[in-house]
C-alpha cells in the first residue's frame, strides 16, 4: 500500500491567512502532529508578498496597493516579491528526514519542483526546471518556488501562473528607474508565461489543482488523501496571521 | 544631511546583480573618519539557511573595518560560526555589495 499523505485543498484565502497556514502546518509536522501534508490555495484578494530578505518598502509601492485594493505579506522563505492574482499556489510541509526529501537545500527544490512539473505536464505543458527555484515552459518561467527549513521540517511554498497581467504587476512594484519602466514590462512578458497564454484557454483552478495532485502523487509515489486543519493548526493559524502576517512590525522588519 | 555630523550617519546603498545568482542590496552606515561600519541591511531575493542567522550577521558586521580581506574574513567566521547556507550569494558576493555602497 502506498504512503498517505494529507492534501489541504483551502480555496481562496487573505494573504495573512494564506502564509499564516503554511507556517501553522510547518509547526505542527514537526511536532509529528499530522502527516506530511500538500496544499492548494489561491489569493483573494490579491496580494503581494516579498521574500524574507527584502526591504518592503524598496519592493513594493504601498500607496499603490492601498489605492487597488491589493494586500501585501512578507514570506518566512526566501526569494524574490510575487505579485499573486491569478495563480495556483501549492505548499508541501515535511520533514527533513523523509525518505523522500534529499538532504541538500538545492536537490529538494529540484525533488518538489518535479512535482510541479509533473502536474503541469498532467496539463499538457512540458516544462523544465532552471536552478535555483524557477521553472521554465518554452523558455519562461510559469513557476516559481521557495523554500525554508525550520525544526527539522521542510516547507516550500510555490506558484503556477494561470494567467498574468505584467502592467497591473508592475504598478505595484517599484521599479528602479521610471525611463526603463517600459522596457521592464516588455522584457518581463518575454520571460513570463502562464497556462492559459500556453495552452491557449483558460483552465479551471479545481482543474490545475486536481492535475498537481497526481503530478505530487507520481513524484513522491504516495497518495494524498484528502483532509483538513485540525483545530490546533486552526487556532495557531489565527495566531500567526495576527501576530505575526499581519503585523507591521513583521512586514516592515526590513 | 550633514555627512560630519557624528548623529547623523549618511546611508549609502548598493545593488548588486551576483553572477549566476540573485540581486543584493545593501543600506550600509559607516564612520568616515575610522571606516568602521556602523550599521548594515543585507536586502534582496536571494535565500539563507537559517534565515533569522542574517540578522545575527547584520549585528556581528558592526564596527568591522569595510576592507575588503578584512570583510572577507570576517564575513567567512560568522557563516560557519551561525552555520549559515547561502543560495544566490555567498561571501565574495556580500563583500563586494558592502565595498560596493562605499564613496
Amino acid at each position: 500500500m502506498k504512503e498517505q499523505w494529507r492534501l489541504l485543498e483551502t480555496g481562496y484565502g487573505s494573504a495573512f491567512t494564506n502564509m499564516a497556514m503554511d507556517r501553522a502546518v510547518l509547526v505542527a509536522n514537526s511536532e509529528g502532529k499530522v502527516l506530511p501534508t500538500v496544499r492548494f490555495y489561491g489569493w483573494e484578494p490579491s496580494a503581494i508578498s516579498i521574500g524574507y530578505f527584502q526591504s518592503l518598502a524598496e519592493e513594493i509601492d504601498l500607496d499603490v496597493c492601498k489605492k487597488l485594493g491589493v494586500d501585501y505579506v512578507r514570506r518566512i522563505t526566501g526569494g524574490g516579491a510575487v505579485y499573486h492574482e491569478k495563480e495556483l499556489t501549492y505548499s508541501i510541509v515535511i520533514s527533513e528526514s523523509h525518505r523522500a526529501i534529499p538532504k541538500n537545500i538545492m536537490e529538494s527544490y529540484g525533488k518538489i519542483c518535479g512535482a510541479v512539473m509533473k502536474g503541469l505536464e498532467n496539463l499538457g505543458i512540458k516544462s523544465t526546471y532552471v536552478p535555483i527555484n524557477d521553472i521554465i515552459t518554452n523558455g519562461k518561467k510559469i513557476s516559481g518556488n521557495a523554500q525554508t527549513r525550520k525544526a527539522k521540517t521542510v516547507l516550500q511554498h510555490g506558484t503556477v501562473l494561470t494567467d498574468v497581467d505584467v502592467e497591473k504587476m508592475f504598478s505595484l512594484l517599484k521599479v528602479p528607474n521610471e525611463k526603463i519602466k517600459d522596457k521592464l514590462i516588455a522584457d518581463v512578458k518575454e520571460r513570463v508565461t502562464s497556462i492559459k497564454h500556453v495552452l491557449g484557454k483558460e483552465v479551471l483552478f479545481e482543474e490545475i489543482a486536481h492535475a498537481m495532485k497526481i503530478g505530487f502523487e507520481q513524484e513522491f509515489n504516495v497518495e494524498l488523501v484528502k483532509g483538513a486543519l485540525t483545530e490546533e493548526e486552526k487556532e495557531l493559524t489565527k495566531k500567526f496571521e495576527k501576530e505575526c502576517f499581519s503585523a507591521t512590525n513583521w512586514n516592515h522588519r526590513r | 544631511m550633514n555627512k560630519e555630523s557624528p548623529l547623523m550617519k549618511m546611508q549609502y546603498r548598493s545593488v548588486y546583480k551576483v553572477p549566476n545568482g540573485k540581486l543584493l542590496k545593501i543600506r550600509l552606515k559607516y564612520d568616515e573618519k575610522s571606516n568602521l561600519i556602523d550599521e548594515i541591511n543585507i536586502t534582496g531575493d536571494f535565500f539563507a539557511y537559517p534565515e533569522e542567522a542574517i540578522e545575527s550577521m547584520e549585528n556581528k558586521l558592526k564596527d568591522t573595518l569595510l576592507e575588503k580581506e578584512i570583510l572577507l574574513k570576517k564575513i567567512g567566521s560568522i557563516v560557519r560560526e551561525e552555520n549559515i547556507q547561502f543560495i544566490g550569494v555567498d561571501v565574495e558576493s556580500l563583500t563586494k555589495g558592502i565595498l560596493m555602497c562605499k564613496k
